[in-house]
């Protein structure tokens, strides 16, 4: 029987209501003080018979063991409170909506991104009812243009973001915690860091190719050194707690104890690191197409910023169009890894 | 060779009494509420609660993790966190109300007339400033000394504290103090304005016992010289035996039971204060269970009705569940919460374990038909520890942990290893599992060597047949997993389960074994409380069905009213499963209860190892003397009166005559050369 079906047995009987007065005069055993105010204690409400009052209660020991603790769960207040930042959800919102618009903009517009027919006639045309968003320096639709830019440079940024922060977080476990490759990696950290990574990416653009799939593969081979960095000072933090140790007496094989014991940690510092590295990325992108390392036959929006800056004064509209839409990446990211690093505070939990 | 101490001789309880009930109160709280608002919840940490404080006396405050004893005396100095408020009550203090001061108020008060010391030496202090920095900071705000004046004050502080060669000590910094000193400098700070009242939070809670001696001392000696006023907040009521005038027992949020401590330890009347007192392995009778009390103490998420202590309450009166007890005054200065004082209530008896506590011999004794596994002549030997040296570090930052250990554990005992923080026990615990490896020296088990490199079949059987129970039990389960999964990870390790279904019922099993319920297994760890973590990682170990376990402190971060709970499990599963344990811990009283033998470990060394009651009765050893001379006794009678002794390592003259490691009695081993082994030899028979 559960307490709370103790306690209807107990209203249903009918008995009158007992006002139950305390005789303090009765348990003193001195004189005693003047009683400061506030010590009585009303007492009234009671329905159950004076006698049966101070019977003993029947006990129960799951009531005892019952657990109490509030229902309070880490990542559904890391949700309510990210959803609080009305600026990061908004333009989380925005952002989704430009990524869906860029496959409904190319099967609305009315040409392809290649298509010149008449390039000479066509040259730096402002944007109006035929061309929405003007042409180009050799006469193609910018509107188709600039929406591939934009899909392409999404798509580069969001999988060499993600590629190069797991390649991070993979190596960056282990470096931390297995102690006896800690040294190695150390050294090859050092051997990769030491050198600027342009050089690196400036040797494979011109032996390997300018394809963006090579530069995509080439920002992860280089990218991943700082978020391992990052992961492996913290799994220091992780590695000799008590709950670790239980499982090396369980004798829990490696990949487990990172993945179950100490991957859920950091998860909520990997995805602010994944959110700021995609805005990261798009930048990288363009100071690569910047120095001619990037194959500009492919529109991607480090392409497009690339050639209007070179017309910027008189063509000013290339360059607007897609510098408002990396605005729009980046400040989404930001915003974005901002309110989710501080939703994931529990500091901020309350 | 020995320095003593000589405490206070015995109190005369009544006649405090008399002076505290001729006095105005220096400080009146009255009706205190406190609330914090948590997730957009309201949780009230203290529940309309009163307490009078008189001038000179020490108020020790008692009662478990969430039962509010800080909270509330952090309202006497400002200090609440930022989330919680006074949103009821008043606290007189001067003439002033503090419950209605602000920040800049509080700047007259705080330090200057109220001063505080907390639980951690390490965080109060500022490890980038010197000592002397420090306590002349506090010099020069609050009395207004300067340069030259005030730097001779802080030397006379220093020295009234008890830290010598006041010079060199004022320009270290708080790394190259030891924690014993550092509570010394945090006091030192605390008492530098001569504030009229002093709160003490768990002072001594993270010191060795022998050191917790010794500022208790101090803490006493200063309230003389400055006649201050003293609030103790501990858990612990050995310490509350050694320094309290008068006793208040927290629990819920409320003040339950109040008194002087001879009422409070003699004659409580709360069912909680009976139960607290039970539940001290000192009174347990060795072999039987000990009294423990259900359950978990009560959190603010659950609002309270009736009597807080009325669910874990096994003789609990309808009316506790119902209406909340008022204050009955049992005498003059003996207040108690409780229903039972009612004239209507029905009478109970004290428990037994309370009469115990008047007897002046405290450890009831042992079960004589207990079963003693090393004097069985059949006995096995389950472990044994050979040589055994573990070293950190290497070259010139090289440390000796652990130096030429040796020890059997038999099959069925419990084996205790008690040493103070740093002495290198935890160490041998995790060498024998395997958790650090050792550099010379090896563990057997059953005869078989599992140390150093061994076969992968060995592997697994170690694992399978050695298991190990951590102290911390926030630290030893893992966060961000659920308790389906911490339970069966050696399952899964070994895939010792035919199906999912199968797992299932094995972790379910596991979890009834510990006395949880069988659905708690899809609930998060931060769901439960300490002792219920701690249970989980009993499951959690004894799913391998292990043969050994190493139980590392597996009590020292539990609540009082939970340690019984968990001593009562490991001595319930030694007995249906015939475990064997390895039992570490620092608290003697604890060991003496649940062990058949104990070896006392010094610096890294064993310097005497003896069946349990023989070293209680004949330690040899100084340090053994030392340790046991400073275990707390929840008799205040006989608390205030022990002899402290202190133990100087530099007494032994090691050069030419080497010690060795001597069985000197059948099963009674110790540390010493030859001239010391003389010495013992006619301690143990005088002609």
């Amino acid at each position: 029987m559960s307490k709370k079906e103790r306690r209807k047995t107990v209203q249903e009987m009918e008995e009158p209501v007992v006002n139950l007065k305390v005789d303090y005069g009765k348990v003193d055993t001195e004189p005693k003080k003047e009683r400061p105010k506030g010590r009585e204690y009303p007492i009234s409400r009671s329905r159950m018979p004076e006698s049966q009052l101070f019977e003993f209660a029947e006990y129960h020991a799951q009531d005892a063991e019952k657990i109490g603790y509030s229902n309070y769960s880490y990542w559904k207040s890391v949700w309510a409170n990210f959803l609080k930042k009305k600026p990061a959800v908004i333009m989380s919102v925005v952002f989704i909506l430009l990524f869906i618009f860029t496959f409904v903009a190319s099967a609305i517009g009315k040409y392809d991104i290649y298509m010149a027919p008449d390039p000479l006639n066509r040259m730096y045309i402002t944007p109006n009812a035929e061309y929405w968003f003007g042409t180009n320096a050799i006469g193609q639709d910018y509107w188709a243009q600039v929406w591939y830019a934009t899909r392409a440079s999404i798509l580069l940024a969001v999988s060499v973001s993600v590629a190069q922060i797991a390649l991070g977080v993979v190596i960056g476990l282990v470096w931390g915690y297995v102690r006896k490759l800690d040294r190695f990696f150390t050294e090859l950290y050092n051997l990769i860091d030491n050198v600027p990574t342009i050089i690196y990416m400036t040797l494979i653009a011109l032996m390997v190719g300018k394809t963006m799939v090579t530069m995509g593969v080439a920002m992860v081979a280089f990218g991943w050194l700082a978020t391992a960095r990052n992961v492996r000072n913290l799994v220091f933090m992780y590695r000799d707690r008590e709950y670790n140790l239980a499982s090396r007496c369980l004798g829990t094989g490696l990949g487990r104890i990172l993945f179950r014991n100490i991957f859920p940690y950091l998860v909520s510092v990997i995805i602010l690191r994944l959110a700021l590295a995609i805005p990261g990325t798009i930048a990288y992108e363009t100071t690569l197409t910047y120095l001619g390392l990037m194959d500009i036959m492919v529109p991607s929006l480090g392409n497009l910023l690339s050639a209007a800056r070179a017309v910027f004064p008189r063509a000013a509209y290339t360059l607007w169009f897609p510098a408002i839409i990396v605005s729009i990446i980046t400040i989404t990211f930001y915003l974005v890894g901002n309110a989710f690093s501080d939703a994931c505070d529990p500091r901020n939990h309350v | 060779m020995y320095e003593t101490f000589d405490h206070l001789n015995t109190v005369d309880f009544d006649a405090r009494a008399r002076k505290i009930l001729s006095q105005e109160p220096l400080l009146s709280a009255q009706e205190v509420e406190v609330t914090f608002s948590l997730r957009g919840n309201k949780l009230t940490a203290i529940r309309r609660t009163s307490l009078d404080l008189y001038e000179g006396e020490t108020l020790a405050i008692v009662g478990e993790s969430g039962s509010g004893k800080s909270v509330f005396t952090k309202c006497f100095v400002g200090m609440l966190d930022k989330n919680g408020s006074i949103t009821n009550g008043s606290i007189m203090y001067q003439g002033e109300d503090l419950a209605q001061f602000t920040e800049k108020d509080w700047l007259r008060i705080r330090g200057k007339k109220i001063a505080m010391v907390t639980q951690d030496p390490m965080t109060s202090l500022n490890p980038l400033k010197t000592i002397g920095f420090q306590i002349q900071e506090s010099v020069e705000l609050h009395q207004g000394l300067k340069g030259r004046e005030a730097k001779k004050e802080v030397l006379r502080i220093l020295e009234a504290v008890g830290i010598p060669d006041q010079e060199r000590r004022y320009r270290q910094y708080p790394h190259e103090f030891s924690g014993g000193m550092r509570q010394r400098v945090v006091i030192a700070i605390a008492v530098a304005c001569r504030p009229q009242i002093l709160i003490c939070d768990e002072p001594t809670t993270a010191l060795d016992v022998t050191i917790q001696a010794q500022i208790l001392d101090l803490i006493r000696r200063l309230q003389k010289e400055q006649n201050m006023t003293i609030i103790y907040i501990t858990h612990d009521l050995g310490v509350v035996a050694n320094v309290a005038d008068r006793v208040a027992v927290m629990y819920g949020g409320q003040i339950i039971e109040i008194g002087m401590a001879n009422d409070v330890f003699f004659d409580p009347r709360h069912p909680y204060t009976w139960a607290l007192l039970s539940a001290l392995p000192q009174l347990g009778v060795k072999g039987e269970k000990l009294p423990a009390i259900d359950g978990t103490p009560p959190n603010l998420f659950n609002k309270i009705q009736g009597d807080a202590f009325a669910p874990r309450n096994r003789k609990a009166l309808n009316i506790d569940f119902q209406e909340e007890p008022p204050m009955y005054e049992v005498t003059a200065t003996h207040m108690v919460k409780s229903w039972l004082q009612d004239p209507r209530a029905p009478k109970i008896d004290q428990p037994k374990a309370i009469e115990r506590l008047s007897e002046t011999a405290v450890n009831a004794g042992t079960d004589p038909n207990a079963y003693h596994p090393h004097l069985d002549p059949s006995r096995e030997t389950l472990i044994e520890v050979k040589n055994l040296q573990v070293t950190f570090g290497s070259g010139r930052k090289k440390f000796v942990a652990v130096d030429d250990v040796n020890f059997e554990i038999y099959k069925g005992e419990t084996f205790a290893l008690v040493g103070e923080s740093g002495s290198g026990k935890t160490t041998i615990g995790r060498a024998i599992v395997r958790i650090n490896p050792i550099t010379s020296g090896e563990v057997l088990y059953k005869g078989e060597r599992v140390s150093g490199k061994i076969s992968k079949e060995m592997d697994t059987k170690v694992i399978r047949s050695m298991q190990m129970i951590f102290q911390d039990p926030m630290a030893s389960l893992n966060e961000r997993a659920k308790v389906d999964y911490i339970v069966s990870e050696g399952l899964i390790n070994y895939h010792l389960y035919k199906d999912e279904h199968d797992r299932q019922d094995k972790v379910q099993k596991a979890l009834q074994e510990v006395g949880l319920l069988p659905e708690f297994s899809s609930r998060f760890p931060h769901e439960f409380s300490g002792g219920q973590r701690q249970r989980i990682g009993i499951a959690r170990s004894l799913i391998m069905e292990p043969q050994f376990i190493v139980a590392d402190e597996p009590i020292s971060a539990l609540d009082v009213s939970i340690r019984a709970q968990v001593l009562n499990l490991l001595n319930d599963l030694k007995k249906s499963r015939g475990l064997t344990y390895l039992f570490i811990a620092h608290d003697l009283s604890v060991v003496r209860f649940i062990s058949d033998r104990i070896a006392v470990i010094h610096k890294g060394r064993i310097v005497e190892l003896a069946e349990a009651e023989e070293l209680f009765a004949h330690p040899l050893h100084p340090y053994t003397k030392a340790l046991l001379s400073a275990v707390p006794n929840p008799n205040p009678y006989i608390e205030r009166n022990k002899k402290l002794l202190v133990y100087d390592p530099t007494q032994h003259d090691y050069t030419t005559d080497k010690p060795v490691w001597t069985e000197i009695l059948a099963g009674h081993f110790v540390y010493g050369n030859q001239r010391e082994l003389d010495g013992y030899r006619k301690e143990i028979s005088p002609n």
